[in-house]
């Protein structure tokens, strides 16, 4: 399975890191974003006329929406992860996956001003993404008053893993977390997930492995 | 003045908050006790509350350097063999944890924080609004001890609000101790609606 890939997508990293959980190897591709815009160019918008990355292959199968790249990895190997138990389950994970649209073009929106200097009316995108980020507060909090982790059940779906890079993300913006106690819990969680990636800017829990020795260098941690 | 909840910042987690003395680190250790120091290593400035617990110290996630709840730093990871000098240390602040509330004490002669019998804390959330405006909102009172009492959903409920330095406040929300959980969803959403309330007021005055 190869993955279109650039190591500061958050949309790239959603895939990554799903396949990482599930434990699915990736061959990984790497596109030249920025400040090449390989994306925009022929050989890539031969795969994927939208001129977005990431675009995953698998045999016949091409991907150009991460959504769709989501259901397809969890459908290979952990149906638990699709969030479709009941009906009420399974619509309520698409509707995160609805709602992660919205996180990519306001938290996504004013990081890709900050960062790359893309055109934009920042204090817009910025509170676009307020707007979403206590959207995600309350309905994690409601999680919390039922004893559940994770967005649409007591265990990780594929939801958390849609919403979960931009949110991380969201300072890259300037857009702050710090107001927002149950994503805080929440971003913990999916970080301690056994499998958990690291992308640039979200790194994993340190406090989970022991404190390193000195000394022993190059026995396994 | 209160800071945060209890259940927002379980053992070995740290968290930032904005206070009158600045922008400040509190961490739960893995035993679950309480501290609070300035939120930034004194080694490169980088912000301790993004950094992690680990066991009884908080530990900078730029280069390692842990500091003990005394703000004493411990470990140099760079420098295993030496024993950091007293002189490299975080300033801390006195918290204190009651009825499932964080207080800061704002100076020694602070009085006890105040205790109430009948709520129990829900959750917190920040409001781009003074506690003035929020009052106004809730159409509440006002007590001696900083607290707001008024009524959300049909149900008594009391807001501490802390001011933050950038006008907004964040309000902790407590709820009766004998709400269902289904009374407690209910507080949370209309005091989602208070804010709109609140912050849509600020607006209108900012227009007028």
């Amino acid at each position: 399975m190869k993955l279109y890939d650039y190591i500061l997508s958050p949309s790239c990293y959603k895939v990554r890191l799903l396949a990482a959980l599930l434990g699915i190897p990736l061959e990984l591709r790497a596109v030249d974003f920025h400040p090449g815009g390989e994306h925009r160019k022929p050989e890539l918008l031969a795969l994927n006329p939208a001129g977005s990355i990431p675009i995953l292959e698998d045999g016949e199968l091409r991907l150009t929406e991460s959504a769709a790249m989501l259901v397809y990895l969890a459908s290979l190997t952990s149906p638990d992860w699709l969030g479709r138990d009941t009906a009420a389950e399974a619509a309520r994970t698409e509707q995160w996956l609805s709602f992660a649209q919205r996180l990519t073009a306001s938290l996504g929106g004013a990081r890709l001003c900050e960062m790359l200097l893309r055109p934009g009316d920042l204090a817009a995108l910025q509170a676009a993404g307020i707007a979403a980020l206590r959207e995600l507060e309350a309905a994690l909090f409601a999680q919390r008053l039922h004893g559940e982790d994770f967005l649409v059940a007591g265990r990780p779906t594929i939801a958390d893993i849609a919403c979960f890079p931009y949110v991380a993300l969201a300072p890259d913006g300037s857009v702050s977390l710090d107001p927002y106690p149950s994503i805080r819990l929440w971003l913990r969680a999916i970080r301690a997930l056994p499998g958990f990636i690291e992308m640039p800017g979200i790194h994993r829990l340190h406090e989970l492995k022991p404190e390193p020795v000195h000394g022993a260098e190059g026995e396994p941690a | 003045m209160p800071v945060a909840l209890s259940s927002d910042i379980p053992p070995a987690t740290v968290i930032p908050l904005q206070t009158p003395s600045g922008p400040m680190a509190l961490w739960r250790s893995a035993s679950g006790r309480l501290s609070m120091s300035a939120d930034r290593c004194p080694h490169r400035g980088m912000r301790l509350s993004h950094g992690f617990v680990r066991g009884e110290a908080l530990s900078c996630i730029y280069h390692g350097w842990s500091y003990s709840q005394d703000g004493h730093c411990l470990r140099i990871p760079a420098h295993p063999d030496l024993e950091p000098p007293a002189a490299i240390r975080v300033a801390t602040a006195t918290v204190c944890e009651t009825g499932g509330v964080v207080w800061l004490a704002l100076a020694q002669t602070e009085s006890q924080p105040p205790r109430f019998s009948h709520h129990t804390p829900l959750r917190s959330l920040a409001f781009a609004a003074a506690p003035t405006a929020i009052l106004v909102a809730l159409n509440g009172r006002a007590s001696a001890d900083g607290s707001m009492q008024g009524e959300l959903a049909g149900l008594s409920v009391i807001l501490l609000c802390a001011p933050q330095p950038d006008g907004t406040s964040m309000v902790h929300v407590l709820a009766p101790s004998d709400a269902t959980l289904e009374e407690r969803l209910a507080i949370s959403s209309a005091t989602e609606a208070l804010r709109r309330t609140a912050e849509t007021a600020l607006a209108t005055e900012a227009a007028a």
